[in-house]
């Protein structure tokens, strides 16, 4: 499908000096705000994706891959230093790693997690680059009756593992869908809930929605939970004079080779189903490697497999997030979803033809996140020492600057306020969302898949002639629908048992 | 037998009653129909509203744990989204120039900065370098 020069040309277009000076500020600022608690790289890459419309579209979305795979390495260092995660990813590093700092080797746990993150990247990268074309070859050869079909799975598992009440899930879903039909039908460009308001002829601004739903009501959440006079206050971290204490060997590294991998492959098998999760691959892998160690007694008071299992995990949850993306347009994640979003602002639609249209960019992108593997490591070892400075930021600074960067990226992505006054009412919904239990995550996949699939819908009726039962002609169809149907059955079962 | 409020009955109420509102007054009244294609403007809508009418009505029959927020919580959040508004508000009539580092301030107050340092650094240093950012580097204009 896409010849071999087409993918030098792709990597070498990732090759840049300009590339490359993203891809290094992408995952330099990754790594700052992972290593803020509060902030997290899924809000630094809503927050930056306005701004990367003056960029060109690898750089763009390079940058963003950058913020995305930085934030996982920033988000330990929190976790480790004051056991207080930088990202819900990194809870489960808390649990090794901030016994190892409060025995003196803050910089070991922190090493540690760094070259783990970096292990289960880099091997779901792989996994991702060899897997995805072949993936989208067999994904060009479905109809509109299998794509509407796979977002029913889609909308299905989604909806039942993400939150705590599949009701509530499927409101969420409700809602995003609904918000998603704002604008302009897709068949008849006929007008639908603009309300008086031409601004929104193209629909609800993407770049609103996603900073107010996801960053701004984060903020507003742990402003609401500051009190006055209780800014927090910069640690005091602990340290042996023993220089081994403060470096990881390879001995070191090479005895937790087998827990490395397996972390990598749970992260990376996970990470390719959507709405799982980093969080969940991170503690699953965490079982394992205790379950299966000689020692289990010592995990939880500072044990460097306890580290390597849940770093290695997480972070490769993040390339093989993109094969669903990638291959069938549909996103895993939130982060996934905002790199949708940053496509989708460049004028490119993921899914299985953007290997064909846009090939070149697409294996720019997969160089891109090798690049930012490297960088990773290199930023990590060259910054530890600083972003360790950072945890003690206050949050006066970091959230007044962040709010003032949301209103600016926002009124720059929409040119004018009527964006950014759809952001402030995004980000009361949102933060309503949250109090209540509602799935955020939901919500904005939905919004992002509901003109898919509501087209789907369309193409389905006309082929089938207004009778969708027509769809049992297709075994691929049929197969996803009965998978849609035990994950929903599956999830209401597990609904029984949790509120009988 | 009176009913216990809960965070999913106040919210599973709400979204019974506004898919009511949707099914027959927002729909009706906001999406304009068509005479052609294979769905109508209005069917997705419409089956959206009454999926999430039945999940708010079992939501609140059947309603989980989940407790409502503290109000203190809520009223402080409520005080932070008017003060973001009205920024935004003055944002649109004297310009982020003027506006931003007024709000970065009352901002931090409200969180409790005090140290000098910091809240120079919060009210000029960052606009600054946002200024800087977005009329230097990128070339575009600020609000």
């Amino acid at each position: 499908m896409v010849d071999f020069a087409t993918i030098l040309a792709g990597f070498s277009d990732a090759l840049t000096v300009y590339n490359i000076a993203f891809i290094i500020l992408g995952v330099a600022i990754g790594q700052f705000v992972g290593a803020v608690p509060g902030i997290g790289p899924v809000m630094a890459m809503a927050i930056a994706i306005p701004f990367t419309f003056a960029l060109e579209p690898l750089a763009a979305i390079a940058f963003l891959v950058g913020v995305s795979k930085g934030g996982l390495v920033g988000g330990a260092i929190p976790a480790i230093l004051i056991n207080t995660p930088g990202t819900p990813d990194a809870a489960a590093t808390a649990l090794d790693g901030y016994p190892l700092a409060q025995q003196g080797k803050p910089l070991k746990a922190t090493k540690m997690a760094l070259f783990s993150s970096i292990t289960g990247d880099t091997f779901s990268d792989i996994i991702l680059i060899t897997v995805s074309a072949p993936l989208a070859i067999l994904a060009l050869r479905m109809g509109p009756i299998e794509i509407l079909a796979l977002l029913i799975f889609a909308f299905a598992v989604l909806t039942g593992l993400i939150g705590d009440s599949l009701l509530k899930g499927i409101i969420a879903a409700c809602l995003g869908l609904l918000c998603s039909f704002v604008g302009t039908d897709p068949e008849n460009y006929t007008p639908r809930f603009l309300f008086g308001m031409w601004d929104l002829y193209d629909g609800l601004p993407l770049a609103a929605v996603a900073i107010g739903t996801l960053a701004i009501s984060e903020i507003l959440n742990r402003l609401s939970q500051t009190s006055a006079n209780n800014v927090r206050a910069a640690i005091n971290l602990t340290s042996t004079n023993n220089p081994a204490d403060s470096k990881v060997s390879w001995t070191e590294y090479w005895s937790c080779r087998f827990t490395l991998l397996r972390g990598s492959v749970i992260g990376t098998v996970l990470g390719a189903l959507p709405g799982i999760g980093s969080t969940a691959a991170a503690f699953m892998s965490y079982a394992f490697a205790k379950g299966s160690d000689k020692d289990p007694d010592s995990f939880g008071k500072g044990n460097l497999k306890g580290i390597a299992a849940t770093e290695s995990a997480n972070s490769a949850v993040v390339g093989a997030n993109l094969i669903p993306l990638l291959t069938l347009g549909i996103p895993g994640s939130v982060g996934a979803a905002l790199i949708i979003s940053a496509f989708m602002i460049h004028g490119m639609q993921p899914g299985p033809l953007l290997f064909e249209n846009q090939g070149r960019l697409v294996y720019g992108l997969f160089g891109a996140m090798v690049i930012a593997n490297f960088m990773n490591l290199w930023i990590g070892q060259l910054g530890l020492r600083v972003w360790v400075k950072v945890v003690s930021a206050p949050e006066s600074v970091i959230f007044s600057s962040a709010l003032l960067m949301c209103i600016v990226g926002v009124a720059m992505s929409e040119g004018g306020i009527f964006g950014v006054a759809m952001m402030l009412g995004f980000t009361v919904f949102g933060y309503l969302m949250t109090s209540f239990g509602y799935p955020i995550v939901i919500f904005i996949i939905a919004f992002f898949l509901g003109p898919r699939f509501e087209i789907s819908v369309a193409q389905s009726m006309a082929l089938t002639n207004g009778n969708l039962l027509m769809m049992y002609k297709s075994p691929v169809a049929m197969g996803l629908l009965l998978l849609s149907v035990i994950v929903v059955i599956w999830m209401l079962k597990k609904m029984m048992n949790a509120y009988p | 037998m009176l009913m216990t409020p809960s965070a999913d009955r106040l919210s599973g109420a709400f979204f019974l009653f506004f898919s009511i509102a949707l099914y027959f007054y927002i729909i009706p009244s906001f999406v304009e129909p068509a005479d052609d294609g294979n769905i109508a403007p209005n069917t997705m809508p419409n089956l959206v509203a009454i999926v999430m009418g039945l999940c708010g009505l079992l939501l609140t029959i059947k309603p989980t744990d989940h407790q409502i927020p503290d109000h203190k919580f809520m009223l402080r959040a409520a005080l932070f989204a008017v003060c973001i508004g009205l920024s935004i508000y003055a944002m649109s009539w004297f310009g982020f120039i003027y506006v931003a580092p007024v709000f970065a301030l009352v901002l931090m107050l409200m969180i409790g900065e005090r140290r000098p340092f910091w809240l120079l650094f919060g009210v000029i240093g960052m606009p600054a370098v946002i200024w800087f950012l977005v009329t230097q580097v990128l070339d575009r204009t600020l609000p």
